[in-house]
């Protein structure tokens, strides 16, 4: 299995059902998307995932800070 | 009638015929968000939905559009339900002017029977956590009351801060925080990070109805949100005392979160669908570390449905933003009669003045824009004269189309500060904004033929009185 999102392949799983095996709640290690694994394909299949809401590298890696970190105060 | 927790307000939603079990078993994605999202669609009486058999959840407990409608704005506001929404906002002025009332502290919290801390935290343990829309990034919790002080002035009890931002669950024990830079805890986090910080903050979730009110609603800085709800609750607001933080949070609370705002530290974040009918997100944000849940015992989830409006966060911010800018402008013009700055969180607002001179309604619309709400929002205003009712949009309307000159009555003035969230400005936190004077000009601003205006009947409203009898008895 890999990110709906990012297609990324390195999973957690950040939770069991309480009733034992009906669903997991898994989270990708790179985009941090999360989804329960008995969601509508559109939101936990690659193939499925909406274009608008995919996220690339880099994307992340020009996503801006909000707010931006301030600089020190001198001393 | 003030209450004092979730869980009495829901009572008396139910009592109303305001609040509606789902009985079923339901999926916990799409329907609850789904059926939140129907709730806006179906009228201006929507009741609150609750939920108690999620699949795969052992106890759920799940309330949603608890604010969802008008009737149940008015029932938190212990108004009786079929309060008109004019009304309704000006109880809600009238009530403002109580302001300060004096929280009471009180010892017993029932969010002290349970406890998670330090290694055990596990917030999906807590709480049955769920998506709302498509393309959100994970679960969020969009209905907390957010407490944070002021590190430069910690001991202050205004300058402590209770807010509404969106938290994205990111972990067992971590979310990401969106301190837009207009508001409160954002200032608290640029201070802490200034010095290399962390920021203390509590999170709390499931609160009596009018917390939930305040903590969305522009106030000033030094202004304390406790405060302000003991006004308009018309009863001290009962509070304790967070045991990580010492922080001031609500006594009713369902779940008290405690941890810190990471200083310096950015995650991605979102997207989410927001109150402007559009995702915002892809952007790098906050991390908050959860050190400490407190729960009550067999907690009630409340979250809220956002998108495309109308939804339950229009009437939850509707009246709490209109109040504020009333407030503010008539202490300056007390011509002005009526705000109605419900759409979008008052992005556009509509603003009923009488008019001193000619040219006056522009400025008391120029005067909306360098409020303190309007330095974010407030991107098109609409003047009516003092006899149009700012809340019945055919009769704004009918003003717009017969009063507006458009050459003469609308301005665009250009690059003006907005809420980053904002869809059409350009680029993030710029926009224009714009000025539509709708009012009868006045003298010396003679231009138009508005000299013979065909008023009401002198006589009609007996007849409305007449007629409203005459239908009540059949």
């Amino acid at each position: 299995m890999i990110c709906p999102r990012c297609a990324h392949d390195a999973l957690d799983t950040l939770a069991h059902s309480p009733v034992p095996g009906v669903w997991d709640v898994l989270q990708c290690a790179r985009c941090l998307y999360t989804w329960r694994t008995t969601e509508p394909d559109r939101r936990t299949r690659r193939e499925a995932y909406p274009a608008q809401f995919r996220l690339t590298q880099e994307d992340m890696d020009n996503a801006i800070e909000v707010p931006a970190v301030p600089p020190l105060h001198a001393g | 009638m003030a209450y004092d927790d979730l869980r009495s307000f829901l009572t008396t939603l139910e009592g109303e015929g305001q609040l509606l079990r789902i009985t079923d078993e339901v999926l916990p994605e799409p329907d609850l968000a789904a059926a939140a999202n129907a709730a806006g669609r179906i009228g201006e009486g929507a009741p609150a939905l609750y939920f108690d058999k999620v699949k795969g959840f052992t106890d759920a407990r799940i309330a949603l559009n608890v604010h969802g409608s008008w009737r149940n704005h008015a029932l938190a506001l212990g108004l009786p339900a079929a309060t008109s929404v004019k009304d309704q906002v000006e109880e809600f002025a009238r009530r403002w002017d109580d302001f300060p009332v004096a929280p009471e502290r009180r010892e017993d919290a029932p969010w002290r029977e349970n406890t998670q801390e330090g290694a055990d935290v596990d917030l999906f343990e807590v709480l049955p956590l769920f998506r709302l829309n498509d393309g959100d990034g994970g679960f969020y919790l969009d209905k907390a009351a957010v407490v944070s002080r002021d590190p430069d002035d910690p001991d202050h009890f205004g300058k402590q801060n209770v807010g509404t931002y969106r938290l994205e669950v990111i972990g067992r024990d971590r979310l990401a925080i969106q301190p837009v830079p207009v508001h409160d805890v954002a200032l608290h986090l640029k201070a802490a990070e200034s010095r290399d910080e962390d920021l203390p903050i509590a999170i709390t979730l499931g609160n009596e109805p009018v917390m939930s009110i305040v903590a969305g609603m522009p106030m000033g800085y030094d202004r304390s949100e406790y405060e302000m709800a003991g006004a308009l609750r018309g009863a001290p607001a009962p509070i304790a005392t967070a045991p990580l933080t010492g922080f001031d949070v609500p006594w009713g609370s369902e779940v008290v979160i405690e941890g810190v705002i990471e200083g310096r530290k950015r995650q991605i974040e979102g997207p989410f669908g927001e109150f402007t009918g559009h995702y915002s997100g892809g952007r790098r944000m906050p991390v908050v570390r959860i050190d400490r849940i407190s729960y009550r015992t067999n907690p009630v989830f409340e979250s809220l449905y956002l998108g495309m409006p109308w939804t339950e966060v229009d009437y939850l911010v509707g009246p709490n933003t209109c109040v504020p800018l009333l407030k503010q402008l008539r202490a300056e013009f007390p011509e002005v009669q009526a705000v109605n700055a419900m759409y979008t969180h008052g992005l556009a607002v509509i603003i009923s003045t009488a008019k001193r001179y000619g040219g006056f309604a522009k400025a008391v619309g120029m005067r909306a824009m360098t409020t303190r709400h309007g330095l974010g929002y407030v991107a098109q205003v609409i003047l009516v004269d003092e006899d149009v009712d700012p809340f019945n949009l055919p009769q704004v309307m009918w003003a717009m189309s017969s009063k507006v000159n458009p050459a003469d009555d609308v301005v665009v003035i250009p690059n003006l500060s907005v809420v980053e969230l904002a869809p059409s400005a350009s680029p993030a936190g710029i926009t224009s904004k714009m000025i539509i004077d709708a009012t009868t000009p006045v003298s010396p601003d003679n231009r138009g033929n508005f000299s013979t205006p065909v008023r009401d009947l002198p006589e009609t409203k007996e007849w409305i009185d007449r007629l409203n009898s005459l239908l009540a008895a059949r």
